[in-house]
């Protein structure tokens, strides 16, 4: 009976299963997991290269069970991250978005570049109020096959109100707007529109940068079902 | 409602070999021959049954100078009890193939 170890004399594939699962076991250890050895020490009994790789194969997965329990949690954690990252793509698309400005058409209340919270959700519950910021999508305003931007518009007049101007003022109802968020200086503020009784189911949106904005003195009310969400607040720049 | 546990085809073979004789140590590999499951089947099967000490596990130093121990395994008292548990019952709900077992 010879001493020389069963090994050397396989076939180059059954070397190499050996070595595969060998690696696996024991890593840079001298000896590996009790399974993953009680597998090893077994794979000197399989016949023929087709045994040898499926004994190897089949030993990497007692292998894999053994690991010990942290490779068990990073697993979940990976679990984890997925459905964060899952979960956080549906919020981002139903519910919480952050958008950015484009214009300044809202000055001084939002400056280009800034970055504000959008809130898709709530808005349908408690309904949208006089003075809301929303964010609208007129397929119109793209022009042809340009989509168009997201707008954000101040509501003016909910459906029934009567919106009319009166020496570059805002009226609603029969009474003056009180509007302190635009800016101070009479070119700035200055309105002039047609009057008009906001239909149901339509907003009349104002931009606060009156001089610029294109909103519903040129283009009337706005469906409600263009709104895209309310803007809760600016995210960015922290302060100004 | 829980699955019954070791009722799965796989791990039933695996009882009867194990049963055939019950005192007498058997290795991975023969067993694995005798049940014609893969070693990555087997050997889970092999490490569920022994964490919940229902198959008992030894080392057994080969009789080839040169060879590493082998690992060898025989069920317990309890194993023995569960596995011709879990094979009667088999018996039993064979006729009616679609039923599982457990559930009834």
């Amino acid at each position: 009976m010879s001493a020389t170890p069963p090994l050397v004399r396989e076939s180059a594939v059954r070397r190499l299963a050996y070595r595969v699962l060998v690696t696996a076991v024991r890593g840079r250890r001298e000896r590996g997991g009790d399974w993953g050895e009680a597998v090893l020490a077994e794979f000197g009994e399989t016949r023929g290269d087709w045994e040898a790789v499926r004994w190897a194969a089949g030993g990497l997965r007692a292998v894999w069970r053994e690991l010990p329990r942290p490779i068990g949690i990073t697993y979940r954690a990976i679990g984890l991250v997925v459905v964060s990252v899952v979960a956080g793509l549906l919020i981002n698309q139903f519910v919480l978005t952050v958008g950015y400005v484009p214009s300044g058409s809202m000055e001084p209340t939002q400056q280009i570049g800034d970055r504000y919270l959008l809130d898709k959700v709530s808005y349908r519950l408690t309904g949208i109020h006089r003075g809301d910021l929303v964010v609208i999508v007129d397929p119109v305003g793209g022009g042809g096959d340009v989509p168009a931007n997201p707008r954000v518009k101040r509501v003016i007049g909910l459906p029934g109100d009567t919106i009319e101007c009166r020496d570059g003022q805002v009226w609603r109802n029969g009474k003056q707007l009180e509007e302190p968020y635009l800016a101070n200086g009479v070119d700035d503020t200055r309105t002039d529109c047609t009057t008009v009784k906001v239909p149901s189911n339509e907003l009349y949106l104002l931009g606060d940068h009156r001089l610029v904005s294109q909103d519903s003195r040129q283009s009337g009310p706005f469906s409600e079902a263009l709104v895209q969400g309310r803007v809760l607040t600016r995210v960015w720049p922290f302060r100004r | 409602m829980p699955r019954l546990s070791h009722t799965s085809p796989q791990t039933l073979r695996l009882f009867e070999a194990l049963l055939a004789d019950p005192v007498r140590w058997r290795y991975g590999y023969d067993l694995s021959k005798e049940t014609a499951l893969a070693s990555g089947t087997l050997y889970p099967i092999l490490m569920r049954l022994t964490e919940q000490q229902l198959l008992e596990t030894g080392w057994e130093p080969s009789e080839e100078p040169g060879r590493p121990p082998r690992h060898i395994y025989r069920l317990t008292e309890d194993g023995a009890a569960l596995a011709r548990q879990r094979l009667s019952a088999r018996a039993v709900s064979r006729p009616s193939t679609r039923r599982i077992e457990g559930l009834a």
